[in-house]
């Protein structure tokens, strides 16, 4: 790769820009600035959206009443219940049972709490889903 | 490159690297008033490596990569270039917040492995949970740290319990906190035999593992995964597989190509330490080869976007990535002959 084909596609990183290492006119390695690669938008694109698709869908059972709020803020983390089950300190079973929404209504406030915590969200926000799509 | 101060009053240079944890190392030795380029860290620590590892999923993917386990850069440096470092992991978050800031105050920086996801000074996009991202702690401030990220080109502030909770995630390969900073560095370590050992020692990951799973052999396996993807796997799953390799090749800090022109830098600057025009033809075939596995990156992003050329396909991919084989086999093959010929 050369300095002047290091990618200057799209501003991708929100502002930040990245390292590459590119050959100068000497053929000497120097680290260039890259603001975005179209390529690297279509692989990353897809994992992104994935994602969103995913938590999008979970939203909607939270709303019709299939899967507790609990499953859709440990999504929105990128968890998985393994995952947060240990940060919560909690057995993975609890973590999984708590995701039917019958039981999640009837927790104690000291459970929520630790889920609040391991969450990084409050408990008013983890009883709760946005009513509208989007992070 | 930003100027900043550290605890201890004393000026540290900020300096853009590809790749977090060959950034941070060179980081560390070069406040200790060694000047060290990333390349050279990552050449000595044998960052250079491949792995295709289809029964560990990662996010429900089977995980392909392009270097050393993490870790590994940093060890295999600070060994081969004599550094002794003091590391610690932690039970106890609180303790390790605790021993963090103690360490700080005595005017030194610090070497951090922390969770992607809850740094929260990165682009939304690139915040998976990802154990194991390296930065330096310059100094405390207000509520927070400032924090030297060798992947962003300026330093940034984070908040204490961001970081915490990124010191502390769960998941796989858990930090346990891990913290590192030098505790003794010669200024005059012999370079010329790291380069060596670092040579030789990737040459022998590249080349002589008995798994198909790495190196060379790793490379042709998921290169005729890739060809039969398409039919084994259905279209879309495919495509899936196929976005995560070129992922891991490009998005995850590695310079473009995988770290090829990394360790083609690293390449060049060894054969200016030696004196050796073979190496710095083996400079010029790496980056050859860097360039084949960018168009391997292109070719992909084609075929998941389902654009473009008719003739752009999944054999197409992995046809490219077997010459990449071919040629990298070649190039390890020579660099090992090279590196036992070169005199310390």
């Amino acid at each position: 790769m050369k300095v002047n084909e290091v990618p200057q596609d799209i501003t991708y990183y929100e502002g930040e820009k990245r390292a590459c290492y590119a050959l100068n006119d000497e053929g000497k390695y120097v680290i260039v600035t890259s603001t975005g690669w179209s390529a690297e938008e279509v692989v990353n694109g897809l994992a992104v959206e994935e994602l969103a698709a995913n938590l999008e869908e979970t939203r909607k059972a939270v709303l019709k009443g299939i899967k507790s709020p609990l499953c859709y803020h440990m999504e929105r983390r990128q968890m998985i219940p393994e995952i947060l089950s240990k940060t919560a300190g909690m057995a993975t079973f609890r973590v999984k049972r708590h995701f039917r929404p019958e039981i999640f209504a009837k927790l104690k406030l000291s459970v929520l709490d630790l889920y609040a915590k391991a969450l990084a969200v409050n408990i008013e926000e983890l009883k709760t889903v946005p009513k509208s799509q989007g992070r | 490159m930003d100027k900043e101060i550290t605890a201890g009053e004393k000026p540290f240079v900020h300096h853009h690297s590809a790749h977090c944890e060959s950034g941070v190392t060179s980081a560390l030795f070069r406040d200790k008033g060694v000047e060290i380029s990333e390349a050279m860290i990552f050449g000595i620590g044998s960052g250079i490596f491949f792995g295709h590892l289809p029964f560990v999923k990662w996010v429900g993917l089977p995980i392909s990569t392009y270097r050393s386990q993490p870790g590994a850069v940093f060890r295999k440096a600070a060994k081969r270039l004599g550094g002794k470092f003091v590391t610690q992991r932690f039970r106890n978050p609180q303790k390790g917040m605790d021993e963090l800031k103690r360490v700080l105050k005595t005017g030194q920086i610090v070497g951090l492995t922390t969770n992607i996801y809850w740094l929260s000074y990165f682009p939304n996009r690139f915040r998976f949970q990802f154990n194991g991202h390296n930065i330096i702690i310059l100094r405390e401030i207000e509520n927070g740290f400032r924090v030297s990220d060798p992947v962003l080109d300026h330093p940034v502030d984070c908040l204490t319990e961001d970081l915490e909770r990124a010191r502390f995630a769960h998941g796989p390969m858990e930090p346990h906190g891990f913290m590192y900073y030098p505790k003794e560095i010669p200024q005059n370590s012999d370079r010329r035999i790291a380069c060596i050992k670092g040579m030789k020692d990737t040459c022998n990951m590249m080349l002589k593992i008995p798994l198909p799973l790495f190196g060379i052999r790793g490379i042709r396996f998921l290169a005729k995964r890739i060809i039969k993807s398409g039919d084994t796997l259905g279209f879309k799953e495919a495509c899936r597989q196929l976005a995560n390799i070129v992922r891991m090749q490009e998005e995850v800090g590695t310079g473009g190509a995988g770290f090829r022109f990394m360790y083609a830098a690293f390449l060049q600057e060894a054969a200016e330490l030696f004196g050796s025009n073979d190496l710095a033809r083996l400079s010029q075939e790496m980056t050859a080869i860097g360039d084949v596995w960018r168009e391997f990156a292109v070719v992909s992003a084609r075929v998941v976007k389902q654009r473009g050329h008719a003739e752009d396909n999944f054999s197409k991919a992995g046809g490219l990535m077997l010459i990449c084989a071919g040629q990298e086999e070649a190039l390890f093959r020579e660099l090992h002959i090279v590196a036992r010929k070169l005199k310390a």
